[in-house]
């Protein structure tokens, strides 16, 4: 029995091992790679938070970094120094000019901000099936991006929030991201993530089954919210400053870019399009900055690892949809094992 | 005997892991008119489905007017002269009845089309009477004359028609295969697929016992109505070792 | 009063341009199922090609930007799109998004992302004077420009042959193909015709704007595409008329919006896609097929 909890557990095993493992061997490294390897932890928990909701319904999400920008702001305004808050947000109401709550409460709170915006957003959205779903979560992207933008006695509006507690170093960065890959885990053993998967392949069968897939996805919709939350709130801390600007189309794509290429089927490829983006934009940032060739510098144009990134996105879609993982969890030494697998239905097709 | 206007060796076709068709062999002669009758599930459809190039067979030969269908594309299947009516007719609802038709002579560059699609219209009169109408706001059997009618307009050498009686009244029913009738007079074989046993029996030359993916009893309708094996092979039911 | 007529005919404009983006991304939809992200990028490069072709006669740089725009589509069509034909409609979503961004990043390799001014039709900045109202010729042009095109597609998609092919396509493109209609014939020529109307789109807001960035299709497409939505994916007219109402929407909400609120109205538009797909996901002006007798 006991092999058998092994087993389940392997991924999730393997998955924090080898984050630590990265985690560790930054930290001895020079202060630029710490920081490359703490923004890949912070997209990686990004990209988690994503996979939870697209992973299991199989409805690609255009709206996470929406809450991830609701986990910002929100960590942002209970953190920042009053002082601070007087000089960027006057117009702020009197009890939230005057808080300063420590970083953990705030990253909850950002995280329960994103759930809760998830979960009304949710409640109408997950009706919706397929590309309408999608095309409604495009739709919470731009309204809170607008929102936010524009509310500037809260947020600022287009100004930069700055100021805010950079407690976000590579440690933390790992703490995070491994709690966050242990609730995705958490979650997709769960039933309701089970019949969510099962739903995916035939809704009508699920239905008639009496699975509440709107229920279903709401769960999915809500934690991964709570985790794009949490992966907003580690971005403002480790950048030390909030702009609304930062929350919209190019981070969306970077986002969807990561899962698409690592896979979005299963946990190991969200955290493997994380994993290798970060070591891609290294590479590039390298090559940016340019090799010494006698006398002289070849050095890659500013813009080509965006280009390269869709580019490599294009051919993952083009040659191997399924990304990196292909769909499967990291393998027991001795097989390849399937990402949780949906309930097969019995019977005739 | 010249050899038949299709021929069809050993086909397979694969959903899949499942097989819908497995090794089937079929002769239509030209003027004849086949049916292929079975439950549901028994492969009909991807039988048809084969023949019209919709589905790329996994194994066997479909052969038409001596020529190999292997290779080709959907849209050149019906260049060769064989046109489909699909199950559930597929007529093209947000278009009127003229376009329609006009559809149906896609492959067609010579000067009569106007000619048939008037024509057309003198033998199915109630497409003449709504040349103008859009083809969703039909009845279920004007839909299917349309389908038919659509279908010749490509003047077809095999004219094949999935589940013709589907979903119409009875009544109607029996339009729809006087049509038959009619077309066949003119010459055009016709291939039949039919979960009705009685009215592919009343009309067919020779018919084909389909379940499970293969051809389990073949004969005329007046042989196979005697043979007491039709009900088993009919319903699928398998005779002997399992 | 003035401002009334100045502000109808300024919404008509903008209406008329976010009608001809819709119909490009419609009419793709309508032939493949695919939300093509990337048509922003024709209007991009053609507004490049202008700049490219500053000093050359007009009618020289605007053929140049509209060969630039139907190539690129045809291109990539055949090389992105055409391996996906039969793909779910998610990876088609995702797959025309990375090659948006594909696109776009390339382009900013190239030439840089700042923006770069050109003097473009200058002419049409005159102010004239119809019915003694003060109007901008460009925005006459830009209305009569969108009515004709609206005029030509129209003719093309029901008086002529590929048209009719192309609308068979369109509601089932399967049979089309048992029909003997060509895929890929009329996948084609869709792009080519999404092509020219990205062309014209970028021409008349190079000229009102100024302007080119790598950026600029990219509103223009998300606002239209809203108006897709709305209008009823899958129905060209639909296409047309839901563009043509965002279009219409946008200017009259931010001409009558309080002005604090008024920042908030591409919030509104967007709200009210989302409720259009919550209560008629079909759209306003579905496809007519879909009302069937049985």
């Amino acid at each position: 029995m006991r092999g058998e909890s092994l087993r389940r557990l392997w991924p999730l095993v393997a998955l924090i091992a080898i984050l630590l493992a990265i985690t560790l061997v930054a930290s001895l490294a020079p202060d630029v790679l710490q920081r490359r390897a703490t923004q890949g932890l912070v997209n990686l928990v990004a990209v988690v938070g994503l996979y939870v909701f697209v992973g299991n319904s199989g409805v690609l999400s255009f709206g996470n970094v929406a809450f991830m920008a609701v986990g910002a702001y929100v960590s942002a305004l209970l953190t920042m120094k009053a002082a601070a808050k007087s000089v960027f947000l006057p117009d702020l109401p009197g009890w939230l000019a005057a808080v300063e709550w420590p970083v953990f409460p705030a990253a909850i709170a950002g995280g329960l901000s994103a759930a809760l915006l998830a979960f009304l957003v949710g409640l109408p959205l997950m009706r919706l099936s397929g590309i309408s779903a999608s095309i409604a979560t495009f739709a919470v992207l731009v309204v809170t991006y607008v929102v936010l933008g524009n509310w500037t006695s809260v947020t600022g509006g287009q100004n930069s929030l700055m100021g805010l507690p950079i407690y976000i170093d590579v440690w933390t960065a790992f703490a995070w991201a491994a709690a966050a890959v242990a609730i995705a885990f958490a979650y997709q053993e769960t039933r309701s993530a089970l019949l969510l998967r099962a739903s995916r392949e035939d809704e009508a069968a699920a239905e008639a089954t009496g699975v509440h897939i709107v229920r279903h996805r709401l769960i999915a919709f809500t934690i991964s919210g709570f985790l794009s939350g949490i992966a907003g709130v580690l971005l403002a801390h480790f950048l030390g400053t909030v702009r609304v600007e930062t929350f919209y189309l190019d981070l969306t794509f970077l986002v969807v870019a990561m899962l698409v290429i690592g896979g979005m089927g299963s946990l190991t490829g969200a955290v493997a399009g994380a994993v290798v983006i970060a070591a891609l934009t290294e590479l590039l940032r390298q090559a940016e900055i340019g090799v010494a060739v006698g006398g002289v510098t070849l050095a890659a144009p500013p813009g080509l690892g965006d280009a390269i990134l869709a580019l490599i996105m294009l051919l993952i879609i083009l040659f191997r949809p399924k990304g990196i993982a292909g769909g499967k969890e990291i393998a027991w030494p001795g097989g390849a094992r399937d990402a949780p697998p949906a309930k097969r239905k019995g019977g005739t097709a | 005997m010249s050899a038949p206007l299709l021929r069809i060796s050993g086909l397979v076709v694969l959903y899949g892991a499942i097989a819908a068709v497995r090794s089937v062999d079929l002769d239509v002669a030209r003027g004849e008119v086949v049916a292929i009758v079975g439950p549901n599930g028994a492969g009909k459809t991807s039988l048809l489905s084969a023949i019209a190039g919709i589905v790329r067979p996994a194994g066997g030969e479909i052969a038409f007017a001596g020529r190999r269908l292997g290779g080709l594309v959907l849209e050149d299947v019906v260049k060769q002269g064989i046109a489909l009516v699909p199950e559930g007719r597929h007529i093209f609802a947000s278009l009127t009845v003229a376009e329609n038709l006009a559809l149906g002579a896609t492959v067609r560059s010579d000067g009569e089309i106007g000619a048939d699609i008037d024509r057309s219209y003198e033998t199915f009169p109630i497409l003449g009477s709504r040349r103008r109408q859009p083809a969703g706001q039909l009845s279920g059997g004007e839909q299917q004359q349309l389908a038919i009618a659509r279908a010749l307009l490509s003047r077809p050498k095999l004219l094949m028609l999935d589940e013709p009686s589907l979903g119409l009244a009875p009544t109607i029913v029996d339009q729809v295969y006087l049509l038959l009738r009619a077309i066949r007079e003119q010459d055009v074989t016709i291939l039949l697929v039919e979960q009705n046993a009685e009215r592919a029996f009343a009309i067919a030359d020779r018919v084909h016992v389909m379940s499970g993916g293969q051809f389990r009893l073949s004969g005329t309708p007046a042989e196979l109505q005697r043979d007491p094996e039709f009900d088993a092979a009919y319903f699928g039911i398998r005779m002997g070792a399992a | 009063m003035d401002r009334i007529v100045q502000t109808l005919v300024d919404a008509v404009s903008v209406g008329g341009l976010y009608a001809l983006t819709a119909l490009g991304i419609g009419l793709i939809f309508g032939v493949m199922r695919l939300i093509n992200f990337a048509h922003g990028e024709l209007i991009m490069i053609a507004g490049y090609t202008l700049i490219l072709l500053f000093g050359q006669p007009i009618a020289v740089a605007m053929i140049g930007a509209f060969v630039a725009a139907i190539v690129l589509a045809l291109v990539t069509e055949r090389v992105a799109f055409r391996p996906l034909r039969n793909a779910d409609p998610a990876t088609l979503l995702i797959s025309s998004f990375a090659l948006s961004f594909f696109l776009q990043k390339t382009l900013i390799l190239l030439v840089g992302s700042r923006p770069k001014g050109i003097d473009f039709l200058p002419v049409l900045g005159r102010q004239i004077d119809v019915l003694g109202v003060r109007l901008q010729s460009l925005q006459i042009v830009t209305i009569v420009v969108s009515i004709a095109l609206l005029g030509g597609l129209t003719w093309f998609l029901r008086a002529t042959r590929f048209g009719l092919q192309m609308r068979a396509a369109a509601e089932d493109f399967r049979m089309a193909r048992v029909l003997g209609v060509r895929a890929n014939r009329v996948i084609a020529i869709a792009f080519a015709i999404s092509g020219i109307l990205a062309a014209t789109v970028s021409c008349l807001v190079v000229a009102q704007t100024g302007i080119v960035q790598p950026r600029m299709g990219l509103q223009l497409v998300i606002i239209a595409f809203v108006g897709t939505v709305i209008g009823g994916l899958g129905s060209l007219s639909g296409a047309a008329i839901g563009g043509f109402l965002v279009g219409v929407a946008t200017i009259l909400l931010q001409a009558l919006l309080p002005p604090d609120l008024r920042v908030f109205r591409e919030a509104f538009v967007f709200v009210a896609v989302t409720l259009i797909l919550l209560f008629r996901p079909q759209g306003l002006f579905p496809a007519r097929g879909l009302r069937e007798r049985i």
